[in-house]
């Protein structure tokens, strides 16, 4: 009887409320794959604001992707969706990777079928949707799931907010003045959650060694040849590796990067015009620069001491 | 006579900027929430979901608001604000602004004061 109550009681606390609490269950749990092992958590991991710490995830059967996993954090403002933004919505987004061969290689058919078949998720299905699983309810939850995860308590949010600059170093402070000057960072990483967006060619494409045309390969429009979507810098000291390939283990190798693109990749297709000329920084700037991208991190992540 | 202009220079000279304080916007149909703080020293910072957005500088007169933020290439904005409600919410009317996003986004912006 008291093993009943216990078993009762432990199953309950496990019954999502509401769709963001269905879609956070799904998003941890490797029902979706084909494999059962993996979910979107194995690669968006928590604890590096729901990116990965890896260049490229892996996927089941130890495939591994081609591009680097972007934060799951802070999309609300978002309007595109994935490197090339051949997602237009977060629902559309949140299907794909379920079905990638690399990712979770499941076809989604199969995967609300599992679903269904299952008695606990038909539950959670019918008294939050009232309705048994489908396609676009799984979107929806792990939507609005991915949805919460907002975050607004960094240094820099706290220094503007409270209008108190106490709340960061002098070094934060000036490095605001780079991102927004010297480093023209602000021309493309500009808006709530540092980005506009866009789709830009930074200069990591030669089609040699760097192939990856980005946007191109979705639009097929040779304008959109080496663009990739802006990403959101917050959290960023918590999501490295950098840049689409993951190709920059350190902010500071970014930072080298912008300063001086073509040192890195001499024959880059296309770069955009505001990386034409050098940027020239100091060293200090680049510090100032890094530190106010440090202060983009929330306290939920300055606590683990990442 | 002479008394009397002093008296009025130095009325308009200590009244108070009508734009300085916090100002919110209703929830959009998708909860979103602008937020304005124009402070005294003539800078401002925008928020948008409490997310710091935009910084600037402005200056207000005769209800005509210039500013320049860290955004539109730092062009400059002009807008007369037309304040409502006794002066507890406002709106913008664009008079010049190259920066079409911005125009777009200042004309279709209501504005309460938090208190």
């Amino acid at each position: 009887m008291l093993t009943f109550l216990f078993m009762n009681a432990s199953s309950e606390s496990d019954e999502p409320a509401n769709k963001e609490e269905l879609g956070k269950l799904l998003f941890f749990d490797p029902i979706l794959s084909a494999t059962k092992t993996i979910s979107c958590a194995s690669c968006h991991k928590p604890e590096f604001a729901f990116a990965d710490n890896a260049p490229v995830s892996v996927g089941v059967n130890n495939r591994k992707g081609t591009r680097n996993t972007p934060s799951a954090m802070n999309l609300r403002s978002h309007e595109k969706f994935f490197w090339d933004g051949r997602a237009a919505t977060l629902q559309e987004q949140a299907l794909a990777p379920i079905e990638n061969p690399a990712e979770m290689n499941l076809p989604l058919d199969i995967a609300v079928g599992r679903l269904q078949n299952n008695q606990r998720y038909n539950n959670y299905f019918r008294k939050i949707f009232n309705s048994r699983p489908t396609k676009a309810l799984l979107a929806d939850a792990i939507a609005a799931f991915e949805l919460t995860l907002e975050t607004t308590d960094s240094p820099f949010d706290n220094w503007k907010y409270y209008d108190d600059s106490t709340r960061v170093s002098e070094a934060v402070r000036r490095g605001f003045e780079v991102f927004n000057g010297n480093g023209k960072c602000v021309k493309c990483h500009f808006g709530s959650d540092l980005t506009q967006n866009e789709f830009r060619n930074i200069g990591l494409f030669n089609g040699r060694q760097l192939n990856d045309s980005g946007r191109y390969g979705f639009t097929k429009n040779k304008e959109d040849i080496g663009k990739f979507k802006t990403p959101g810098l917050r959290n960023i000291a918590v999501t490295a590796p950098y840049m689409h390939n993951g190709m920059f283990k350190t902010l500071k190798e970014v930072i080298d990067f912008y300063d001086n693109p073509a040192r890195k990749v001499p024959r880059a297709i296309n770069r955009d015009t505001i990386l034409v000329k050098p940027l020239g920084l100091t060293k200090r700037e680049k510090a100032d620069l890094e530190s106010f991208l440090l202060s983009l991190t929330d306290k939920q992540f300055l606590k683990q001491g990442k | 006579m002479i008394i009397a202009a002093i008296a009025l220079m130095f009325a308009a000279a200590s009244d108070p900027n009508p734009l300085v304080g916090r100002w919110e916007t209703k929830p959009s149909p998708k909860g979103n929430v602008t937020g304005l703080y124009m402070k005294a020293d003539s800078s401002f910072e925008g928020f948008f979901n409490k997310k710091p957005f935009v910084t600037g500088t402005y200056t207000y007169r005769d209800s005509l608001l210039s500013f320049v933020d860290n955004g539109c290439n730092r062009t400059r904005g002009l807008y007369k604000v037309i304040f409502f409600s006794e002066g507890d919410s406002m709106r913008f009317e664009p008079i010049s602004d190259t920066c079409t996003e911005r125009r777009n986004g200042m004309s279709k912006t209501i504005m309460g004061r938090l208190k």
